[in-house]
Order: C-alpha cells, then sequence, then structure tokens
C-alpha cells in the first residue's frame, strides 16, 4: 500500500502550489468585491457578454491567469492526449484543485470539456468537440425536466425518428447557461419506451429552428439555470451523440466522474471557511475557547474527507466500479461544507450576512450543491442498493 | 499511489482473518452463552474467556506469527509494521471473544524480561491513565527524580485496566524539568500497591495503582517524550483497527438480518429506514478505514502521524460505537440478548470512545491548534 503521489503528480501538484502562490494568492484582496459571477468556470460565460467595467476588469484579470497557466502548461491537463491534452491521471487533478483550493480565487484550470463530448464520431469531432476544447464553444447539459429530476429515467421529452432525422418535442429545466451556450447535450426518448430504455442524447445547436431557450431562472446561487423547449425541433441523425437508444449510460459517465471534483471543492472551501473562522478567534480568546471544539471537529472531518476523495479518484483510475465511492464522496462533502459553512455563521455573527461577505457567498453557492447531480437522498439510495447487492465484501480493501 | 494491499500485506490479513475465523469465532457461541456467576441485580456479571482455552489460543496464535507483533524476530516477536498490525487488529475486531495477540512494545526488544512476556509468563500493562483524558501527555501527574543508580517513581492514583499485570509500562513527569519519562515498574517493586479491582461495564476489570517513592534501576527508563507518544499513537491505532473489525462485523450481520427478517409482509432490507441506516454506517466505516490504514502507513513511512492516528481513533471508537448500536437496532430484541455479540461491541466501544482521548478533549485540543496555526 502507498499512499504517495506518483513522481510526475508530485511535480504537477507543486507546480500548481507555486502558481496558487505566485498567481492567485496575490490576488485575493482584489477579488474580495468581486461579483459573484466570478465564482468557479462562470466568468467564461453570461459574464463575457457584460459591459458593466467592473466585470470587465476582473475578466482582464482571468484571462490573464488563464495566459499565464497555459503557458506553465496547466491548461489542458485533463484533455486526453489524443486531443494534445496532458490526459493527467484522476488522483493528479484531485491533487491539482486540492492546490487551487486553497486560494480563494475562483480560477480553474482548462475550458471544462463536458466529458461525454469525447464519444464525438465523425464530423461532431470537429463540429462539436474541437471548439469547447479550444475554449471557442460552450455546452449545457439537458437531462432535468419539470416533473424528473432526481430520477431521470422518468424523462418525458421525445425523439420520434423521421427518415434520417428525430423530431424532438419536450421541456428540459434547469440547464445552468444554456442562454449563453452554443449547444445543448440533450437527452430524450424514442416514442413507446420507458426508464432507461430508449434515452438517446443529441447535440443540438443554439439557434436551431424549434429550440428555444424559454427563461432563465434566478437562483441563491447566484446561477442561472434555463428553461428550454423544443417544439417539433428537426434534428439528423448525425446528431445523435454514441448510439440511437444508448443515452443513459452517457447521463450516468457524466455524473460519475465529478463526484470526486465535487469532494475535493468542497474541501477547499470548507477549509478556508475554517480559517476564517480561525481567524476570527484568534483575535478573541474567550470566544476561541468557547468554540475550540467544534473547529477541531470540523478539522478533523475534512481530513477525512480528503482521505475519501483521494482513495474514490484512485479506484476511479484503476478502472474500478467507483459508483458507490463517488456517492459517498459527494454526499459526505456537500453535507460536511453545509454544516462547516453554517458553523462559521454562528461564530461571526450577523455582519458576515452582508451580501458580499465570503461566508454570506459561500452560505448562498454551497445549499444548491446538496441538490443538484443527485440530492443527498439519491446518494444514500446508490449506497445502499450497492451494500444490499454485494453484502460485506462491498467495504473489502481493495 | 497504489492503495492495493501487497502481496505480504494480503499475506498477513488473511491468515488473522482465517485465524479469526476458526479459532475465534467458532467458539463464540460457547462463549456467549455460558453460565455466569450469579451477582446481584443491576451488577452486570463479567464474561471470561475458559483459561484452558486462552492457552491453547495462544500456542496457536505464536505458531501462525500472530503474537507480540511489535517485537523484532530474535526475541520471539513478528516484526510487524504499523500498517500490518492495522490489518491485524481489524481482524480480530470482528469477533467479541476477549482473545488478541499481546501487545509489547518495540523498545522492550532489549529488556531482561521481554522474554518472559512473549512466553505469556508475565503480563504488561500500559498505566497510561492520565493520558485518556486528552490522548496527550500534557496531564501526566506522575513523578519521578534520578538518583544515584536508578530513579524513584511517586503517582496518587493511576486508574490500571489490566490490573493483575506483572509489570506495568508508565510515563512520568521528572521534579523540576517536567520533562517526560517512560518506566517500566515491576509489581513487586516495593512502594507498589494495586488498590481493590472492580469489573467495568465492558468485560474487563479495572483496578486503582499508587506508587510510593518507588526505586527503579537506570535501565528501566526506556525512552522520553516521544517514546511515550509513541506508544500512545501505538494504541490508537490498534483501538482504531479493533473499532474498524468491529463495524464490519455490526454491518455484515445487520445486513444478513435485514435481508431475512420480514415485517409487514416485506423484508427489512426493503425499508427505507433500515436501508439509510446501514448506508451511513458504511460511509464512516469507509472513511475510518481509509484515515486508519492512511495514519498507520505514514508511521511506517517515518512520518508524521500522531495526529492522524489520534483522529482515527476518535472517529472509529465512534463509528464502532454506532455501528453496534445500528446492529442492535435492527436485531431488535435480540440485539440487546447477551448471546448474540452486539450488546458486548457496544459496551466495548463505549469504553475506547474514553481511552486515549476522549472526543470532546480530542476536538478541542486540535481545535485549539487549528486556531493558533491556523491550519489543520
Amino acid at each position: 500500500m502507498d499512499f504517495h503521489l506518483s513522481e510526475q503528480e508530485e511535480n504537477l501538484r507543486q507546480t500548481v502550489q507555486e502558481f496558487v502562490h505566485d498567481e492567485l494568492v496575490p490576488l485575493e484582496r482584489e477579488f474580495e468585491n468581486a461579483p459573484d459571477i466570478f465564482e468557479g468556470t462562470r466568468w467564461k460565460t453570461r459574464a463575457r457578454l457584460s459591459s458593466d467595467p467592473d466585470v470587465k476588469h476582473y475578466i482582464e484579470i482571468m484571462e490573464a491567469l488563464e495566459k499565464k497557466a497555459d503557458a506553465k502548461g496547466l491548461w489542458y491537463l485533463d484533455v486526453p492526449k489524443e486531443y494534445g491534452g496532458m490526459q493527467v491521471s484522476n488522483v493528479a487533478m484531485i491533487a491539482v484543485t486540492e492546490e487551487l483550493e486553497k486560494s480563494s480565487i475562483p480560477f480553474e484550470f482548462g475550458n471544462h470539456v463536458s466529458n461525454i463530448l469525447y464519444n464525438c464520431k465523425g464530423e461532431q469531432i470537429e463540429r462539436f468537440l474541437w471548439p469547447c476544447v479550444r475554449g471557442e464553444k460552450t455546452s449545457a447539459f439537458g437531462l432535468s425536466e419539470p416533473a424528473s429530476g432526481a430520477d431521470p429515467s422518468m424523462l418525458q421529452t421525445v425523439a420520434a425518428p423521421d427518415g434520417d432525422d428525430f423530431i424532438i418535442n419536450g421541456t428540459k429545466m434547469f440547464p445552468t447557461f444554456a442562454d449563453v451556450a452554443d449547444f445543448v447535450q440533450l437527452f430524450a426518448r424514442l416514442p413507446g419506451t420507458k426508464g432507461r430504455e430508449g434515452v438517446t442524447c443529441f447535440l443540438i445547436e443554439t439557434g436551431t429552428p424549434g429550440y428555444r431557450v424559454v427563461r432563465s431562472i434566478a437562483t441563491m446561487a447566484g446561477t442561472e439555470p434555463c428553461e428550454l423547449v423544443f417544439e417539433d425541433c428537426r434534428v439528423h441523425r448525425s446528431q445523435v451523440l454514441g448510439e440511437v437508444g444508448k443515452g443513459w449510460d452517457l447521463n450516468q459517465a457524466w455524473l460519475g466522474a465529478r463526484r470526486f471534483q465535487v469532494g475535493i471543492r468542497a474541501h477547499g472551501a470548507a477549509q478556508r471557511m475554517l480559517r476564517s473562522v480561525a481567524e476570527l478567534l484568534r483575535a478573541d480568546p474567550v470566544e476561541a475557547q468557547r468554540f475550540a471544539s467544534q473547529v477541531g471537529r470540523f478539522a478533523g472531518e475534512l481530513a477525512a474527507l480528503r482521505t475519501l476523495t483521494y482513495f474514490g479518484s484512485w479506484k476511479a483510475d484503476q478502472k474500478m466500479d467507483v459508483r458507490s465511492e463517488a456517492a459517498n464522496v459527494k454526499l459526505f462533502a456537500t453535507e460536511l461544507l453545509h454544516h462547516v459553512i453554517d458553523f462559521a455563521l454562528e461564530v461571526a455573527g450577523p455582519s458576515a450576512m452582508r451580501k458580499t461577505h465570503a461566508m454570506a457567498r459561500a452560505f448562498r453557492h454551497a445549499r444548491s450543491n446538496r441538490i443538484i447531480e443527485g440530492p443527498s437522498e439519491i446518494q444514500r439510495h446508490i449506497i445502499q442498493r450497492a451494500l444490499f447487492r454485494e453484502g460485506i465484501t462491498f467495504l473489502e480493501l481493495p | 499511489m497504489d492503495l492495493r494491499l501487497s502481496e505480504e500485506e494480503r499475506l498477513v490479513k488473511e491468515t488473522a482473518a482465517h485465524f479469526v475465523a476458526r479459532e475465534l469465532i467458532s467458539r463464540e457461541g460457547a462463549y456467549l452463552k455460558q453460565r455466569e456467576l450469579f451477582l446481584p441485580p443491576g451488577d452486570p456479571p463479567r464474561r471470561e474467556l475458559d483459561p484452558e482455552i486462552r492457552s491453547l489460543l495462544t500456542e496457536r496464535a505464536k505458531q501462525v506469527g500472530l503474537w507480540a507483533l511489535e517485537l523484532p524476530e530474535f526475541v520471539g516477536g513478528s516484526g510487524m509494521g504499523a500498517l500490518a498490525r492495522v490489518l491485524i487488529h481489524r481482524e480480530f475486531g470482528r469477533t467479541i471473544l476477549p482473545f488478541e495477540p499481546a501487545c509489547i512494545p518495540g523498545l522492550m526488544a532489549n529488556d531482561e524480561n521481554v522474554t518472559a512476556l512473549v512466553e505469556g509468563r508475565l503480563s504488561l500493562a500500559f498505566a497510561f491513565d492520565q493520558v485518556h483524558k486528552s490522548g496527550t501527555l500534557k496531564e501526566v501527574e506522575t513523578r519521578f527524580r534520578p538518583e544515584s543508580g536508578g530513579f524513584a517513581i511517586s503517582a496518587t492514583s493511576i486508574d490500571l485496566l489490566n490490573p493483575s499485570a506483572d509489570l506495568f509500562l508508565l510515563p512520568a513527569r521528572e521534579q523540576g524539568t517536567n520533562r517526560i519519562g517512560l518506566f517500566l515498574l515491576d509489581r513487586e517493586t516495593p512502594g507498589v500497591s494495586v488498590g481493590e479491582v472492580v469489573d467495568l461495564t465492558a468485560d474487563s476489570q479495572v483496578g486503582r495503582l499508587t506508587l510510593k517513592e518507588c526505586k527503579v534501576k537506570e535501565n528501566r527508563l526506556l525512552g522520553y517524550q516521544y517514546e511515550a507518544g509513541e506508544i500512545i499513537a501505538c494504541e490508537q491505532l490498534r483501538l482504531a483497527a479493533r473499532a474498524l473489525g468491529i463495524g464490519m462485523r455490526c454491518l455484515a450481520d445487520s445486513i444478513e438480518h435485514a435481508r431475512s427478517r420480514v415485517t409487514f409482509g416485506r423484508p427489512l432490507s426493503q425499508r427505507q429506514a433500515i436501508q439509510w441506516m446501514l448506508a451511513d454506517l458504511s460511509i464512516n466505516l469507509r472513511t475510518c478505514t481509509w484515515l486508519t490504514l492512511e495514519a498507520a502507513w505514514r508511521a511506517d513511512q517515518g512520518m508524521l502521524y500522531f495526529a492522524v492516528a489520534a483522529l482515527a481513533k476518535k472517529r472509529a471508537a465512534r463509528m464502532a460505537f454506532e455501528a453496534a448500536d445500528t446492529a442492535i437496532q435492527i436485531h431488535g430484541g435480540y440485539g440487546v440478548c447477551k448471546e448474540f455479540p452486539f450488546e458486548g461491541f457496544y459496551r466495548e466501544a463505549r469504553l475506547m470512545r474514553l481511552l486515549y482521548g476522549c472526543e470532546q478533549e480530542m476536538d478541542r485540543i486540535s481545535g485549539e491548534m487549528f486556531i493558533t496555526e491556523g491550519a489543520g
């Protein structure tokens, strides 16, 4: 058993550590007042359409960072080698994100290509995949519907074959940034099918006749997911991603791969939150005494989350089944972050509820994580299913 | 990173698993159903392993190398690293039968008593009572001072969890300098007395040790602060590993029972209330498993590991307690019956939570460190 990062992974981690120290940490003060839109990768989409000089200023900073990261070879880390990327391991990506998360600057490497787009074939590659890899296009993910969220097998959008085309009818809820995306990865079912059968994924460009983004919906987290309507939207069969009727596995793959990153991000955010709490408490010994044991407990839980995340991503690198580990990490991470932020507010008091305060921001952003990409209850369901299917061997050592 | 067990680690784990299944779990039924002495109501009777069976098991454990794990082979030990020991204790934790490999710290390898200890003619107790509150040496009150040819040690009262032991290993503080020394003490040394021995709620006993100007030779000082800290960390890892075993057993049996027990026309395994109890337990168990393994691996690598070992013990002992609680709930009335192992695990795990650091105090200490250093 060996918990060391490989030499290559360790070198990468150190490069990122230096990048964070040299480029991100010095910007932290300036970013304290940045608009919410600069959380994660969001600045790459709607923010770019803004004419607000303040927003433009931050975009310039982000673009300069992107150039610097690219120059250090940090921009295409998780892109497969055949598309010019580094194709680093899952474990390496966890180490990278762990380092990035040590700074409060919401900056992430790469263009965040939806991982299922690597299933593109033939002319799809030039039309959809390459522009995403190069950062010229963005995509939205259309799975949830007004009446199907946690259980996507209930989706009702229909794709009816018509010669070489499909006619699509239905409504999609909550694809983030669909209004500014160049195309949507749309999940629809063949007529007369039920459950996981007949689910098919289409790549549909914005502006395709019959496809409308009806509205964007404001949320407490500052994201603006959209409602999409498809009315007799005609799509050629060459726009099917993967195979007709085999779309279910794609949606599962999309979800699975993200969980460990969710875990390490939550770890980083919670760690920063706890550090700000520590800073407040350093100034007040009486309060420090009062809250010390809770701080200690959360610090321990974070260490536990970190270990669990590395284990899961290592297992993913070994191509083992990680559905239950992924569920484990997603559940543990998002619930823990929620509790840490709740505690941080308890220590900091009402002034931390100011809209621009880092804690208030984290409070607004974290709540949705316990729902999106599979609510906590679904994660528990996935875990118990594996538990009763495999019995205790499920927890034996690899 | 390679989190697979190496060939050697797998072999160690399988040897222990085999021994536990064949020698210990097979004897559990008889052990759990033994008739107990009559005791006044409200005074839970203590179960004991038949001495003949104990010596038989000791012999067999020695034969397969599951004895005196920390000691090098030239004094009859098994020369195992921390990770291997965790794998072994995790297997032994799966049974309620009170039998586990003798724990003789590696630093005793050169002591004159080591052979007698390995052979089982003598027994050793860790007199680390004052350490149980915080899991650190901060609260050690036992005193020592150098004298010609040795040291004199005094302590007013130390609660001793193995009161029948012949030798005591204990940390003490030097008068004046306050530095910690780690001593080995004979029961026969003048000034040593063990007060009334009473039963604990777990199936073990406690006695009160007092030391009045006990004179020991120079060679009985086995180490200082670090060595004493290492004993604490090793014990924490042992407890964490046992806790993992308890968790595995409780979860495995609960899954089985939930599959077969039917209520209102459906097996328990189809009830969400039951499913979620077990899902939450499995998450906790998995997390504790990797924390404990990582701490042990760090120990073997010569990296800092005391803090991780402490965290692993804190979380794992709590997890084992909750695992036993869940197993009792799922087994219903059988859960509290002494013919089943779960109530025993429940009592044992409650004690484990209090040894080598209780939760609140450990949290407070690591919280204070986090606050002053701003790091975790």
